[in-house]
């Protein structure tokens, strides 16, 4: 157990560094500098190759790469915090520290501060999400696998397979046509910035339906293959003929075993929910981490689209070592080689 | 009103007014330019005070407004969303109203010499910053030098580097600026700077008034942030960038106190989806601007009022004319005669636009000269094409921007118009700040020009030979000529003389096709009193009210 613990972490790291520097190259060749945005359209040639020069992005790629590491570990101090740049970019918690993501240039602040807020609320999102989508998915999938080829099962089937084809931005518009424009049950957008009228409860409505439609048809569509697979298995059928009753075997035996496909793929969900869903943020301006990646992303915000990415990446990697210790916990024959 | 200090062209332009050759508009903005304030200007044409609005407004009450925020030095802003949020608390020299009028604001008024090449500019008094120290001559000489300076990186050295700087190329190549001369800002005492310029100019009060141009307290740091000290009448209680920003009103201002008790700016960052949402269920009273096909939806809600204003702001489908076959003015010609511009306006902006003229000088513009119309002839244009040596048509590539989306419209329309000139051009749509890394250099782009109040303005950054944003390498001596003297010319009838030519030679022999001029348009809720749509979409927060 432990030396596969070990193993799981060590390809984890190898995982993060080739990956942030795959980052690197591919930011490398996005369009428009970050200089650019910043001075504007109009400044003059002159004030942008100043202003590239003063922010190092006239190094070579390699070189950056190392700077940033070095900057990430508390090696090295970032040398854009260094006042005599008239940068004005100063960080509280001192200029070398174990975790220094960097500067975010599109807000002027470190990127640890501009990402705590959006982190906070998309976890928000993605668990009061999650609260919705796991018990609905397993019921219906439950329900449909345990009932395969029958009327119930083709209904329930149809239904997810329909909901889960509608894409989130036609979701968010369709929702949003009823229940803000006709009906005006709800507020529009959820910049979780209370008022008299609508409360943050009230705002996270919408999003949380959205998501929810999105996934929980996915889900129970796997949870229902894989419990309709297991149904088909001989000690089903022993346990049939030993006299149990059908809720009996699909509470006692066949949901045990039917979870373990299903397990990966919510556990994917969690992954997505906290710093992908960048279309359902983006259609409610929800001020979370989907939204602020797209954001640092037109604006070529080097160093919070490599944070973004890397804390996106490390849920990955944690959420799937959870996802196999939860299949040796539900099925100890499971032998991880 | 008219003492011996008065400039020496008022007395012709009252002249003027009188014999209905120009309008009373003229006659306000020339006099207000010419240093007479604006009260005066409107007691000598005649009117006594402007239009009062049919309600009082009432004190008290907080409203939500739609505009994006950062936390960055005003002197390298680059949008009027970051302008409107700092425009609150810090405040500029003069100011030009949605009425298109630029009147003194933190100056009490200015004074150009006849030749235009000396501006005095007398600073208010009475004026302070929040923390209770004068507004003076220091701070305005030392502002205007920061904006000059290469190392703050402001787009104000672009604008007035013709005629506050000289360049020069160092040792690596590499050109640096500084002030013409030694005495080009000049403080004549506490409360008067005076500007002498290298050339003559007459849009000083225009330029003061460009966004970047906020006067930011010389004793702290320039950049935008919870408390900074601005002479303005409200002040940053809360700023998350990306977020909101919180304002409660400045108790200490100059100026009339705002009526509202608290103001709040929510940034809604490039969702412009989520903006019309928002407004409808009432989580926001205004928004910066409405998109074209956002119109029909909003004008359905009976809460909101729809605000709108003409604007000299249009796009340039621009050639650069160093490469060929733009070079052949002839080429140049034809591609304009096979666009009918009317249509192009309809079908990009529908009742948010009207037909440009391609030669960038606006209705809206005091000295804009109404030419015959300028029509699509598709004989004409084949013709000129064949006599060019391209009796086959053209092949080429225009480059646009995704954002604003009607640009692509623009293009498209005008793409699609070719085809009958025989002219097949294909459409590259680029990312924004991919297309402003490399726009005066690509063969074909469409560019976006921003409303500017005086119709010389754009055409000078844009068509002057060897200006930093000639994007289209345009060089016509006899251009630069005819808008050289324009540019010192007071008078708006004698300028509109001037007009005339300029606006002939740019239709016929300029680099770009400017089909289209649009409207800015908005939305407030009802219940918001003050709202008037500013043509650069600026919002002066310290006129708005809410109605009981």
């Amino acid at each position: 157990m432990l030396a596969f613990a070990l193993r799981r972490v060590s390809q984890l790291l190898v995982t993060a560094i080739v990956s942030s520097f795959l980052l690197f190259v591919v930011t490398e060749f996005s369009p428009g500098t970050v200089s650019r945005q910043i001075l504007g359209p109009y400044a003059l040639p002159n004030q942008v190759a100043l202003l590239d020069q003063k922010l190092g992005l006239s190094q070579s790629l390699p070189q950056r790469y190392l700077n940033w590491v070095s900057i990430l570990v508390g090696l090295k101090s970032n040398p854009l915090g260094d006042p005599a740049l008239g940068l004005n970019l100063s960080d509280p918690r001192g200029d070398r520290y174990f975790g220094n993501f960097g500067y975010s240039l599109m807000f002027r602040q470190p990127v640890r501060d501009v990402l705590a807020g959006p982190l906070a609320n998309s976890a928000l999102l993605g668990a009061v999400a999650m609260a919705f989508i796991v018990p609905l998915s397993l019921l219906i999938g439950i329900m449909a696998g345990a009932n395969a080829g029958t009327r119930l099962d083709r209904l329930l089937s149809l239904g997810s397979l329909i909901v889960t084809s509608i894409p989130e931005y036609a979701a968010g518009v369709i929702l949003l046509t009823v229940f803000v424009s006709y009906l005006n049950w709800l507020p529009g957008t959820s910049p979780l910035l209370a008022s008299e009228q609508w409360s943050i409860a009230s705002q996270l409505v919408l999003p949380v339906t959205v998501l929810t439609l999105a996934s929980a048809g996915y889900v129970a569509r796997i949870v229902r293959a894989s419990m309709a697979d297991t149904m088909t298995k001989p000690y089903v059928r022993t346990a049939l003929l030993k006299g149990l009753t059908k809720s009996q075997i699909v509470t006692r035996h066949v949901i045990r075993n039917g979870m373990i496909p299903p397990m990966t793929v919510l556990l994917l969900q969690l992954n997505w929910l906290v710093g992908g869903v960048v279309v359902c943020e983006s259609i409610f301006a929800y001020p979370g981490v989907g939204r602020l990646l797209l954001q640092a992303g037109l604006f070529g915000d080097l160093a919070l689209v490599q944070t973004i990415t890397l804390i996106s990446l490390a849920m990955a990697a944690i959420t799937q070592l959870l996802a196999d210790m939860s299949y040796m916990a539900l099925n100890p024959r499971v032998r991880l080689t | 009103m008219s003492g011996d200090r008065d400039h020496p062209y008022l007395p012709r332009l009252r002249s003027q007014l009188a014999d209905n050759k120009i309008d009373r508009r003229e006659f306000l903005r020339t006099a207000t330019l010419l240093g007479v304030s604006a009260s005066a200007a409107m007691m000598m044409a005649g009117q006594t005070s402007p239009a009062r609005a049919q309600e009082t407004p009432k004190a008290g009450g907080s409203i939500r407004i739609e505009n994006k925020n950062a936390s960055a030095d005003p002197a390298v802003m680059t949008s009027i969303d970051s302008s409107n949020a700092t425009r609150q608390t810090l405040e500029y020299l003069t100011e030009t109203g949605a009425d298109n009028i630029t009147r003194p604001y933190l100056l009490e008024s200015w004074k150009p010499s006849e030749d235009l090449r000396s501006w005095t500019l007398n600073v208010r008094k009475g004026v302070k910053w929040q923390d209770g120290r004068d507004f003076t001559s220091d701070d305005v000489a030392w502002n205007i030098k920061r904006l000059l300076a290469d190392e703050t990186g402001s787009s104000v050295l672009g604008l007035m580097k013709g005629y506050m700087l000289n360049d020069s190329k160092g040792a690596d190549g590499k050109t640096t600026h500084a002030l013409w001369d030694a005495n080009a800002i000049e403080k004549v005492d506490d409360h008067t700077v005076r500007l002498n310029l290298k050339v003559a100019q007459i849009a000083v009060p225009e330029h003061l008034f460009h966004y970047s141009f906020a006067m930011v307290d010389p004793t702290a740091s320039p950049i935008f942030r919870a408390g900074i000290n601005g002479t303005g009448p409200f002040r940053v209680v809360e700023l998350s960038p990306g977020r909101n920003v919180v304002y409660e009103p400045n108790k200490n201002y100059w100026g009339q106190r705002p009526y509202l008790d608290k103001l709040e700016f929510v940034d809604y960052g490039d969702e412009r989806a989520a903006v019309p949402a928002a407004l409808i269920s009432g989580q926001i009273q205004g928004i910066l601007n409405a998109e074209p096909q956002q119109m029909p939806l909003l004008r359905n809600q009976p809460h909101l009022q729809l605000y709108e204003v003409l604007t000299g702001d249009g796009p340039a489908l621009r050639f650069r004319v160093d490469l060929k076959p733009f070079d052949n003015p002839k080429v140049r010609l034809a591609l304009k005669l096979g666009v009918d511009n009317a249509a192009v306006a309809k079908l990009a902006l529908g009742d948010m636009g009207s037909a440009g003229e391609n030669h960038q000088v606006a209705p809206v513009h005091p000295e804009y000269f109404k030419l015959p119309a300028f029509t699509q002839d598709i004989a004409r244009a084949k013709q000129l094409l064949a006599e060019a040596g391209f009796p086959d048509g053209l092949q080429f590539e225009v480059a646009v921007t995704k954002t604003p989306a009607y640009h692509v419209l623009v293009v498209q329309a005008i793409v699609e118009m070719w085809k009958q000139i025989g002219v097949n051009a294909t459409i590259n749509v680029m990312p924004t700040s991919a297309y402003y890394d490399v726009w005066t250099k690509l063969p074909v782009g469409l560019t976006s020009w921003a409303h500017r109040p005086l119709g010389v303005m754009n055409i000078g950054l844009a068509y002057r030979s060897g200006a930093p944003w000639n994007e289209s390498g345009y060089n016509n001596p006899e251009f630069d000529r005819l808008l050289t003297q324009a540019e010192s010319v007071a008078d708006p009838v004698e300028r509109r003389k001037v007009m005339e030519p300029i606006e002939k030679l740019l239709q016929e022999d300029g680099p770009m096709i400017q089909a289209t001029w649009r409207k800015q348009a908005t939305f407030y809720a009802k219940s918001v009193g003050g709202f008037s749509m500013h043509p650069s979409q600026y919002v002066f927060a310290r006129n708005l009210w809410l109605k009981a």
